[in-house]
């Protein structure tokens, strides 16, 4: 029963930075319809950013996520104003294949600039936890959960109440009616973008706390989000949380009772099975 | 007078290709065999993300069953290559139809994702299946023949680029191409968008299984990395993307364009070459995002505006 | 139909520019196709580095006797990018285009499986020190030898310490990555640890690349596991480790197949790294000595002056490859890739590495050194004796 209880809470603490993996994904696609393949290679550059301004600059990690998130912005919206805008209303698939393309060049630009040495963020305070009642609860791990939902919340109330939230999904809705209303464009995507970059910025700072970085970590990550947006959702954050939540806890039961080579099954196949049965997602609202 | 001159450069052209290994180098036969192979892979995706519009990104699902029934054939049977691409071919097409139908009630970015998913899936299956050899893989029997390979994968782009030629004037292909241009109508006009839809993922799946058994037997290696490699997925994409998706010749020209482009830079300069190659694709999307055949076109009307055009076409 | 034509001339100005053929050498030529860049490079470079400070080393000092002619050695290298496919086209053009003499090997047995063949198929010598694992050596190949010691052996020495320690580990448990290498160390393993009279409690095998080890490490903490055995690679090790502290997991001991010997890994753990035990066939010490390097800690405090890390097994490995070739190119005293290749299989000397001799089946013997980090360094703990004291058993995450 304990063994049970250790892995539901390690796939519970697991979902949360999942979410927040996946926020940036899903509010880019859910609101702009543009499908990132790059997003992993910006969660990985966020946790590059992090590991330099801890190894260099000698800064908390969790202090480092605020330049962190600003840096990758600034990026996101630099990237979404001079190259995506250029071919957000063509196919489909061109969005696909440009983030892709993007996703190579930033690999290999960090690959140049770091090299392919691992690197890992690890405080004094790494290993931390806490052991009550049989169970272990690792400290960081819990942080970054906590600031994963407390990110995500913020994200969902921006998007409901704050003016430039209610101008984003403005924009999503209705481009023409959004113009009207004296909405930049350009600006506006670029600025969703950012934000979705930022969010990818500061996931890869905490998953470089409890995993570790290299420069081709991205395609996987890329995957995985795709997994945890669809399976929520993309109508809402929370429904990311929802997504994160499940397939933390499903990957970390299936390592313990199938084992852990199945895992990568489970979770795809999740994936596969919401799109064919529910594609809006568990929580999205049916078409 | 024009169009037989057309047919004849062709021809010649074709006959040029198809007796590569007579007049060009080794390594030239080696990139050939790749490029081809790679050619066969846009083609096959061309048919149902091209004419079908259905932008698939999980075609490499196809290419490894097809890649695993000639391992699983020769290597734990016994059985000889034709028999293993037999195998491999029915493997897809199977697959093709038991998915095909829930797979394809979806659309745009929800159908890629789904494309993806399986081809995962897929791969993680095999990783598991001790008669596939698991995460370790299988080595195939030896065989130094590359005229052999080069002929096969030639072979397999001229089959599959005339079968995309007879869709593009058949019925068949107007019903695949009005499922493009608007679903609803063509249900509408009594057009069995299922059956069709299917029928297109099931022979795009089957070309694509062929090219990966006779890659799998050149290499004489295969795991479940390579075999359901995501980066493949995308690579035949932007071929037949960048060679002109819904055409006949484009996917061909798009894939050996590209082949030699990131040869020559694998061979000149190495460390960037992934980097550069990474770069061209979001030059290519960004400026020439309807392919290579449609600058073509239209280059003798507009010329170097063609670039400028298309930009402010797609801009935001 | 325009736009044919147009794509015809394009066609044949690409077929013009690629038939043009490259020139072959005229020294002695050692083709390779390693992992520089990808996930792989951080091993990789080994290689790269190695052989290339092996071939200059050997030329500065006259280079290969030939017939009674001093003849230079040249390197050709690929990177293939951490990518299997890649590499095999690579060493398929190292031999049909670039017409090299002789092959050295990649890192990572997974790609010597799939390279091999390569030689195998063209009949050209190959000498890696890059795999380890059996399947690459039970095919029954004759043009494939192998500097890394067996694979199911890596943990051999290991189980014969561990029986010496006091008290021994009641209950054991071993993990392994899914690779050809790793699987091959377990399957060798498991009837070791039975053989020990050891108790093997849990044998799992994971995804290779695997991040999370949590379900794992809960069921060791569940199931008493006093002493665990890794084999896979290093990113995974680090994490286990990582997790393991932070779910408060410490067995009386764990021993690791890669990791511990280099100096990255220990730098990314700092002081997590203690009591680590690893395993190594080489270690940089003064008693291995080398016909070009003196010695191997010479060598490898010539290595890394010029190249700014310090050299691990890998690194020695792909030296003695390139010496190896110039032995039995001496011996044989032809180029002839069949003479050379039998010369190979009789090729008897003392190396930087240790001494080389291959098996019937091509692959070198060496005992692994048992290794453990303490106190932040490499400590040779166990040969085929107790060399030095093991830190053991390893004192609980909260009390260090």
């Amino acid at each position: 029963m304990q063994l049970f209880l250790q892995v539901l809470l390690n796939g519970v603490l697991q979902g949360g930075l999942y979410a927040l993996m996946a926020l940036g994904l899903a509010l880019v696609w859910g609101v702009l319809n543009i499908v990132n393949l790059a997003h992993g290679a910006f969660i990985m550059l966020g946790g590059y950013v992090c590991w330099a301004l801890f190894t260099w600059a000698h800064l908390d990690p969790f202090l480092a996520l605020i330049p962190t998130a600003v840096l990758l912005f600034a990026l996101g919206y630099g990237i979404q104003r001079t190259v995506l805008n250029k071919v957000v209303r063509g196919p489909m698939f061109n969005t696909l294949l440009i983030t892709f393309g993007l996703e190579v060049v930033l690999t290999y630009l960090v690959q140049l600039a770091f090299s392919a040495d691992f690197r890992t963020i690890n405080p004094s305070y790494s290993g931390a936890n806490i052991s009550r009642f049989g169970l272990t609860l690792p400290l960081v791990n819990l942080a970054v959960f906590a600031l994963a939902l407390l990110l995500t919340v913020a994200m969902w109330l921006f998007l409901l109440h704050a003016r430039l939230g209610r101008s984003i999904r403005a924009t999503a809705q209705n481009l023409t009616a959004a113009r009207l209303y004296g909405v930049e464009p350009r600006h506006l995507y670029a600025l969703t973008f950012g934000l979705g970059t930022a969010l990818a910025g500061a996931a890869g700072g905490l998953y470089g706390q409890v995993s570790q970085l290299n420069p081709y970590i991205g395609a996987t990550l890329t995957a995985k989000c795709f997994a945890i947006a669809i399976i929520g959702g993309l109508d809402s954050p929370l429904g990311v949380i929802a997504g994160g939540l499940i397939l933390g806890v499903a990957e970390a039961l299936t390592a313990l009772y199938i084992g852990p080579t199945y895992v990568e099954l489970v979770s795809f196949g999740i994936l596969v099975l919401v799109l064919i049965v529910r594609p809006t997602g568990l929580l999205g609202r049916a078409t | 007078m024009k169009r037989t001159l057309l047919w004849g450069v062709l021809a010649a052209l074709a006959v040029a290709i198809g007796a590569l290994p007579w007049w060009g180098s080794d390594v030239l036969v080696q990139f050939g065999i790749n490029a081809l192979l790679l050619a066969a892979l846009a083609q096959s995706w061309n048919i149902l993300g091209g004419y079908t519009g259905y932008a698939s990104f999980g075609n490499s699902v196809f290419y490894g069953l097809g890649a695993y029934g000639v391992a699983i054939a020769m290597v734990q049977f016994q059985w000889s290559f034709a028999a293993g691409m037999a195998l491999g071919g029915a493997l897809a097409v199977v697959f093709a139809l038991l998915l095909g139908v829930p797979v394809l009630r979806l659309k745009g970015h929800y159908f890629a994702i789904a494309t993806l998913g399986i081809s995962q899936v897929m791969g993680a299956v095999v990783a598991n299946l001790p008669i596939a050899g698991s995460n370790i893989g299988l080595v195939l029997p030896l065989i130094n023949n590359n005229v052999l390979f080069y002929e096969l994968s030639f072979a397999l782009v001229v089959a599959v680029t005339l079968v995309v030629w007879w869709i593009a004037r058949s019925r068949f292909g107007y019903g695949l191409i009005a499922i493009r241009e608007n679903e609803e109508a063509a249900a509408a006009m009594g057009i069995n968008t299922t059956w069709f839809k299917v029928a297109a993922y099931a022979l795009s799946g089957l070309f694509a299984a062929l090219a990966g058994g006779i890659h799998a037997y050149w290499i004489t290696f295969l795991d479940p990395g390579g075999a359901f490699d995501l980066t493949l997925n995308v690579k035949m994409i932007i071929m037949a993307v960048f060679g002109g998706p819904g055409t006949v010749l484009g996917p061909v020209v798009g894939a050996l364009l590209l082949s030699a482009i990131s040869e020559v830079l694998a061979a000149k300069v190495t460390g960037v070459a992934a980097l550069f190659f990474g770069a061209v694709i979001v030059a290519a999307v960004v400026f020439m995002p309807r392919g290579m055949a449609d600058v073509l076109r239209r280059w003798p009307q507009q010329g170097w505006r063609y670039f400028g055009l298309n930009m402010r076409k797609n801009r935001l | 139909m325009k736009p044919t034509f147009r794509t015809a001339r394009l066609l044949l100005g690409l077929m013009a520019a690629f038939a043009v053929s490259l020139p072959a050498y005229a020294d002695i030529t050692l083709g390779a196709s390693v992992q520089e860049t990808g996930p792989v490079a951080n091993t990789g470079r080994y290689y790269r580095d190695a052989y290339q400070f092996a071939v200059d080393r050997i030329n500065a000092a006259g280079g290969v006797t030939v017939d009674g002619k001093k003849e230079k050695l040249a390197l050709k290298m690929y990177d293939n990018q951490s990518d299997i496919n890649l590499s095999v086209r690579q060493y398929v053009q190292l031999l049909s285009e670039d017409k090299v003499n002789f092959l050295l090997g990649p890192f990572d047995s997974s790609y010597v499986l799939a390279d091999s063949a390569i030689a195998e198929k063209y009949q050209i010598p190959m000498v890696q020190g890059g795999g380890a694992s059996n399947q690459i050596f039970s095919r029954g190949f004759r043009y494939v030898f192998g500097t890394l010691p067996v694979a199911s052996d890596y943990f051999g020495s290991t189980l014969q310490l561990m029986k010496q320690l006091r008290p021994v580990p009641a209950k054991v448990a071993l993990l392994y990555a899914d690779d050809a290498f790793d699987t091959s160390v377990a399957q060798g393993t498991e009837p070791k640890i039975k053989a020990a009279g050891l108790d093997l409690v849990m044998n799992q095998k994971y995804a290779s690349n695997s991040a999370d080890f949590g379900s794992t490490i809960a069921e060791l903490k569940s199931k008493g596991v006093q002493a665990v055995l890794v084999a896979g690679h290093e990113t995974e090790v680090l994490n286990f480790i990582r997790q393991a502290k932070s779910l408060n997991f410490d067995p009386l001991m764990y021993s690791f197949t890669v990791g511990v010997p280099s100096a990255d890994f220990r730098h990314a753990l700092g002081k997590d790294a203690d009591y680590a035990f690893g395993m190594t066939p080489w270690l940089p010490s003064t008693t291995l000595k080398d016909r070009w390097f003196g010695n191997a800690a010479d060598f490898a405090a010539a290595y890394k002056a010029r190249f700014g890390y310090a050299p691990d097994y890998h690194a020695a490995s792909a030296v003695a490859d390139v010496e190896t070739y110039v032995h039995a190119i001496e011996a044989a005293n032809s180029l002839d890739p069949k003479t050379v290749r039998d010369a190979l299989a009789r090729v008897n000397f003392e190396s930087l590495y240790g001494p080389i001799r291959f098996a019937a089946t091509g692959q070198i013997s060496l005992p692994q050194n048992v290794i453990q980090i303490q106190d932040g360094k490499v400590v040779e703990v166990f040969s085929d004796r107790l060399l030095a004291k093991p830190q053991y058993p390893m004192p609980g995450w909260a009390k260090r």
